[in-house]
């Protein structure tokens, strides 16, 4: 990379990196959020029934998508193994890493859904509604825990703050818990139901439940290398 | 030949000075522009003074730093590397203006190349090339540039333990508390206390003020005692009616110590102009008493004139060139809070002062980056590139031979010229 010069000597800007890593990760983090309220009102929609838009709101997490990862791809690339951080690099990355999955299957969920319109039965369809907002729930609470860092940086690592985010990352487990249990539910719903619904509707209906569920499952993960980060 | 020779130090030696001068003036010039930039620009890169106001608060406090505390320094580089005893004064006369010469060149050359070399040491390495070829390998005195190269890898280190110690101090003390706040309105404080004594203890400890007044160290001590607590007492007034807006009001603190860091700047300043004031006008000053007796000295005071000159020239360097260094360094480096510039400050400019009283000629802005990696080490920043300790180690390794061998080069052609 050449830089343009300036004529003076100051090893002091040397030290510095214009955008620093943690910003970086929330402003990566404000890129999932984003994805992931259009496609959580759009899915809810989708549950009802309306298919209206539902093929440009998955153009629109497709393009967030490859925004956060231009993100993702500029952080990998500026972290040298010169780099001193407060944290372990590794699991930055990986949290980094795990982030970035949340929108991955955000992404390959919308395109699913927009290929096939299936329809969801009736009587499954307040546990499918209430599936996916616990799935948000679990990346909000996610989110907060991410945004916490800022407050951990800023304080020099202090317990106050660390046990806060502790408790934020004890909701992200709390919300997954729910969440696995209520697609337990639908599962079970979806086989009770099996003899009315068409084979290819069960295939899909019980594709949307395990790949809306593993949303959560990587904003669990996040919250489980933000936790190993954050440890002494 | 002798006699020919003291025919033309009488008609030109006065000349000779003016050129040297105005060398030294543009070393002085160089360091304003890049090094007082350069550590003036943590209180830039945090808010805590805008780039005008580090201008002016840079030229004062290093002009006063120069004259208040620069001879002991200035001592170090007029007299101390070179053995002048055994030299002929022509010969020292234009040895030591090779050494400005070369040090002013390499100076230039590595800013244009933007290489964190210190002009410390280019001017310790020029006076150490012109020694070898003036007198041989015995005239320069290897035991104080062993301290002095000693002292260039110390102080970064020791400015990063202070910082180290500082920041651990605001995050112990301040940040871990209940009301973060609260605590600041009486830490910060504190530690301008401890600042003011440290400069009082160094204004009135062994140096001209002193002598003048003849104040004995006891009572510099009780002096610089009283004027830290009453520091402290008044900066816990004037932050009195500053209250948290919520429980974690980080913010507020960084507010409190942005008005801290008014005066630890100064205080960076002050003690850079302690320090750096002698690579400009060292070697002028060791030429002086030539002029005027036609003999060496080591005795003879530095003129004050000349530490003003030094003074003056960084003052012009900060307020021309280095005016566009600190917007441009401050911009880069803005993830350095007021808490961290603090800490920052505090370490480098105590390292830079305390070596200044020991006669020490050190590199302020290595001090300045080894005191950034000392509130990295202690968690205080989100990232900090530590590829630049490869780069001044690089610098440290080449300016010596480079700047030696420059001044042996221009040594030969200054003394083929003046016959």
């Amino acid at each position: 990379m050449i830089e343009e010069k300036d004529h003076f000597r100051a090893p002091l800007s040397d030290t510095f990196r214009r955008k620093t890593p943690f910003s970086q990760l929330v402003e990566h983090m404000c890129k999932v959020s984003e994805g992931i309220n259009i496609l959580g009102e759009g899915i809810i929609k989708y549950y009802k029934a309306d298919y209206k838009d539902f093929s440009d709101l998955a153009k629109k997490v497709s393009q967030i998508e490859h925004e956060a990862d231009i993100i993702k791809g500029n952080i990998r690339n500026h972290l040298p193994s010169s780099l001193l951080m407060p944290v372990d690099k590794g699991k930055f990355l990986w949290a980094l890493r795990e982030q970035d999955a949340i929108l991955d299957h955000a992404e390959n969920l919308s395109e699913m859904l927009d290929m096939r319109h299936t329809k969801i039965p009736k009587e499954l369809q307040k546990l499918f509604i209430e599936h996916a907002e616990l799935v948000m729930k679990t990346v909000k609470a996610m989110e907060e825990a991410v945004c916490n860092i800022k407050d951990l940086v800023e304080t020099g690592f202090v317990k106050r703050e660390r046990e806060q985010t502790k408790e934020y990352i004890h909701n992200v487990h709390d919300f997954e818990y729910k969440a696995d249990q209520k697609r337990y539910e639908v599962t079970k719903g979806i086989y009770k139901l099996e003899k009315k619904l068409s084979p290819m509707d069960v295939y899909h209906l019980i594709k949307i439940a395990d790949w809306v569920d593993e949303v959560a499952d990587h904003a669990e993960n996040v919250a489980d290398w933000l936790r190993s980060m954050i440890a002494k | 030949m002798r006699l020919r020779w003291r025919h033309l130090v009488d008609y030109f030696i006065w000349i000779i000075i003016a050129i040297a001068s105005a060398i030294a003036f543009y070393m002085a010039w160089s360091i304003g522009a890049n090094d007082v930039a350069n550590s003036m620009a943590t209180a830039v890169g945090a808010k805590a003074i805008t780039f005008k106001q580090a201008v002016i608060i840079a030229g004062i406090l290093n002009f006063l730093g120069a004259v208040l505390i620069g001879p002991h320094v200035a001592e170090t580089i007029k007299g101390k590397i070179v053995n002048t005893e055994t030299i002929e004064p022509n010969i020292l006369l234009i040895g030591f203006i090779a050494s400005l010469l070369a040090a002013a060149i390499w100076v230039t050359l590595s800013t244009w190349k933007e290489m964190p070399i210190s002009t410390t040491h280019s001017i310790i390495g020029a006076l150490m090339g012109f020694g070898i070829v003036a007198g041989g390998f015995s005239s320069v005195n290897w035991g104080k540039i062993g301290s002095v190269a000693a002292s260039w890898v110390l102080s970064p280190i020791f400015g990063c333990i202070l910082a180290f110690i500082v920041f651990k101090i605001i995050v112990k003390l301040i940040f871990s508390k209940e009301e973060p706040v609260k605590s600041a309105r009486i830490i910060g404080p504190a530690i301008i206390g401890v600042t003011a004594f440290i400069i009082t203890s160094s204004l009135l400890l062994k140096t001209s003020l002193s002598e003048t007044y003849t104040i004995s160290d006891f009572n510099g001590i009780i002096v610089a005692i009283i004027t830290s607590i009453i520091v402290g007492f008044i900066g816990i007034f004037l932050l009195r009616k500053i209250k948290a807006k919520k429980e974690e009001d980080y913010f507020t603190v960084e507010n409190i110590f942005r008005k801290l860091q008014i005066v630890t700047s100064c205080y960076v300043a002050f003690s850079q102009g302690a320090n750096d004031v002698a690579n400009a006008i060292g070697p002028v000053a060791a030429i002086v008493p030539l002029a005027e007796t036609g003999m060496m000295s080591t005795s003879t005071p530095i003129p004050t004139t000349l530490l003003a000159l030094g003074g003056i020239g960084i003052a012009f360097g900060c307020l021309t060139w280095g005016k566009r260094v600190m917007k441009t360094v401050g911009s880069r480096i803005t993830s350095l809070t007021n808490t961290r510039g603090f800490s920052v400050d505090f370490g480098a400019a105590t390292t830079v002062l305390v070596a200044s009283k020991l006669g020490l000629p050190i590199s302020t802005s290595h001090t300045v980056v080894g005191a950034v990696i000392g509130v990295g080490l202690a968690r205080g920043l989100e990232a900090i590139d530590l590829s630049v300790i490869k780069r001044i180690i690089i610098s440290w390794i080449f300016t010596l031979p480079i700047a030696a061998g420059t001044c042996i080069i221009i040594f030969y052609i200054l003394r083929m010229i003046v016959g």
